[in-house]
C-alpha cells in the first residue's frame, strides 16, 4: 500500500508531505497504519471534503492512497475534517515533519 | 467553479419568512433564516447567515468589544474567557498580544478608514490562543481568530507578529465587504488584502512611512533555527525565506511566474505575492504613510467595487479608477496605481477574462433581499 500526502495552505501557506510505502515500515508502524486507513473509511470518502464556512488560513489535506489496484485521492480542508480521518491525518502529519 | 444554484425553495415566500425572522418566537426565527439562508445559498449571502449567529451589540461608534480566549491546546471554540474588554492585562502574554494587536487593527479601520470594526457595525472580536498543541499556525473561522503557540522550533507563537494579527481581522473585513472566493486570483487577493492591511496596521503602530517598512510579513514568527527574514516580503516577494527544512520562499513577484496549482486553494498564499508587490510599489510611489492614500485606494476598491469573483486584472483596473475617484483623473496618485501594476505585469484598462458570477434566480434573490433587509448591506 502506497500513501502519498501533501499539506498546503495555512497562514506560511508552507507545503509538507510524505510518501510512504506501508511494507517498507516496521511491522508494528505498518499494522497501526493501516488500521488507521481501515477505521477512516478512506476508499469510501468523497474526493473533496470542504466546509462551506472554511474560513481563511486553514490546512488543506490531499491524500492518495493506493493499493492492489485501486487508488484514491481525498482533499480535505481542516475546518471540515471528518472524525474518522482526523487521526490518520494527524499521524501522517507527524510523519512528514519528522527528518527523514 | 461550481455555480450550482438550488432549485426554488420558495413555497412560503421570502417575505413572509422575513416577518417571522423579525417577529417570531425565537425558534420560529432560527426556522425562517434558516429557510431564507437556504434558500440563498450563494456564497455572499452566508455572511449574512453568519451575522444572524452573532450577537449584536449596540454599537456606539469607536467603541471596542474584545475578548480574548484560551483553548487550553485543546480545539474547543472559544474556549475560556481571560480578558475581556477594559480589564487589565492578563499575565499570559500571547492573551495581551491577542488584545493589543486587536485594538491597532481596529483603530486603524475606524480611525482612517471610518469603518466601526469588521462589519463595520461593531462586531466583537473574538480571539482564541493556546489553540491545539504545538500548532503552527493562526486562522479566521467566519466567526473569530484563532492562533497556535508555533511548536518552538521553527516557529514561535502566532500572536507574536502584529501583522498576522491585522491578516487575521482583514479576513473579517474582507468576509463582510468584497467576499473575494478563498480560491486561485480571487482568494490570492483576499490574502493580499490581508497582508496589505496586517502590514499597515505594523506600519502605523511604528509609526513608519511606505519608504521605512520593511514589507515584511511574519518577521517575528520564524525562530533562530530557520534561515529566514520573515513568512513572505511584500518587497521582494520570493526571498523571504530558504531553509532547509521550510524549503524556499514560492512566491513570484510577477503574472510570468504565476503559480498554477491545486494546491492551497489555488495557491492563495502564494499569488498573493503579485498583488502585494503591486501594492508596495505603489505605496512607495506615492510616499509618505502607506494607509493614507494607498491603503484607503484600496480599501474604497475592495469595499465598494471588488465582488466574490474579482481577478487581478480587475483589481487592477478597479483600483485604478477607484485612485481617479479619490484623488482625480491623471493624477500622480492614480499614476503610482497603474506604476505598482505595470511592475508586475499587469496594465491598467486591459479587458479582464469574464469571471463566472452566481446568477440569482426570483426567488434567490427575493431571499437575498430578505437577508439584507434584515441584517443590512457592507
Amino acid at each position: 500500500m502506497k500513501i502519498d500526502f501533501v499539506r498546503s495552505g495555512g497562514f506560511a501557506g508552507l507545503r509538507l508531505s510524505v510518501n510512504v510505502d506501508i511494507q517498507t515500515l516496521p511491522a508494528d508502524q505498518s499494522a497501526a497504519l493501516a488500521k488507521l486507513i481501515r477505521d477512516s473509511g478512506f476508499f469510501n470518502l468523497p474526493a473533496q471534503i470542504k466546509s462551506p464556512y472554511g474560513g481563511a488560513d486553514r490546512f488543506e489535506y490531499r491524500l492518495t492512497i493506493s493499493d492492489a489496484g485501486r487508488s484514491h485521492s481525498v482533499t480535505v480542508g481542516e475546518a471540515a475534517m471528518p472524525e474518522s480521518l482526523r487521526p490518520l491525518i494527524e499521524r501522517l502529519t507527524e510523519m512528514a515533519k519528522s527528518p527523514r | 467553479m461550481n455555480n450550482h444554484i438550488d432549485p426554488l425553495q420558495c413555497i412560503i415566500p421570502p417575505h413572509m419568512l422575513k416577518n417571522i425572522a423579525e417577529k417570531g418566537s425565537d425558534a420560529q426565527k432560527r426556522a425562517a433564516l434558516a429557510s431564507l439562508s437556504a434558500s440563498a445559498r450563494i456564497r455572499e449571502q452566508r455572511t449574512a447567515f453568519i451575522r444572524a449567529m452573532v450577537i449584536k451589540v449596540p454599537a456606539a461608534i469607536g467603541v471596542k468589544h474584545r475578548s480574548v480566549y484560551t483553548a487550553n491546546n485543546g480545539t474547543y471554540l472559544p474556549g475560556v474567557l481571560m480578558r475581556d474588554e477594559g480589564a487589565p492585562p492578563s499575565a499570559d502574554v500571547a492573551v495581551n498580544e491577542a488584545y493589543d494587536g486587536s485594538g491597532a487593527t481596529y483603530d486603524l479601520y475606524m480611525d482612517i478608514y471610518q469603518r466601526n470594526s469588521l462589519d463595520g457595525n461593531g462586531l466583537r472580536l473574538n480571539s482564541t490562543v493556546h489553540y491545539d498543541k504545538n500548532y503552527d499556525n493562526a486562522f479566521w473561522n467566519g466567526q473569530q481568530m484563532v492562533y497556535g503557540d508555533g511548536d518552538g522550533q521553527l516557529f514561535n507563537r502566532f500572536t507574536i507578529s502584529i501583522d498576522v494579527i491585522g491578516h487575521e481581522l482583514t479576513h473579517g473585513v474582507t468576509q463582510y465587504t468584497s467576499n473575494l472566493d478563498y480560491n486561485n486570483q480571487p482568494g490570492a487577493l483576499n490574502e493580499s488584502f490581508s497582508d496589505i492591511f496586517g502590514s499597515l496596521v505594523k506600519q502605523r503602530k511604528l509609526g513608519q512611512t511606505a519608504d521605512q517598512a520593511d514589507w515584511l510579513i511574519g518577521a517575528e514568527l520564524l525562530t533562530m533555527n530557520v534561515r529566514g527574514v520573515a513568512l513572505r516580503s511584500m518587497k521582494a516577494p520570493g526571498t523571504a525565506y530558504n531553509d532547509p527544512v521550510l524549503g524556499k520562499d514560492p512566491q513570484p513577484a510577477h503574472m510570468k511566474d504565476y503559480v498554477t496549482t491545486l494546491e492551497d486553494n489555488g495557491g492563495v498564499h502564494i499569488n498573493s505575492g503579485i498583488p502585494n508587490h503591486a501594492f508596495y510599489v505603489m505605496a512607495v510611489e506615492m510616499g509618505g504613510f502607506a494607509w493614507e492614500k494607498a491603503g484607503r485606494i484600496w480599501y474604497v476598491a475592495a469595499r465598494d467595487k471588488f465582488n466574490s469573483g474579482t481577478n487581478f486584472q480587475s483589481a487592477a483596473n478597479l483600483t485604478h479608477q477607484a485612485a481617479g475617484e479619490l484623488y482625480g483623473a491623471g493624477s500622480l496618485e492614480q499614476m503610482a496605481v497603474a506604476k505598482g501594476w505595470s511592475e508586475v505585469g499587469i496594465t491598467v484598462g486591459a479587458q479582464p477574462e469574464p469571471q463566472p458570477q452566481p446568477q440569482p434566480n426570483g426567488c434567490l434573490a427575493a431571499s437575498i433581499a430578505a437577508l439584507r433587509a434584515l441584517f443590512g448591506g457592507k
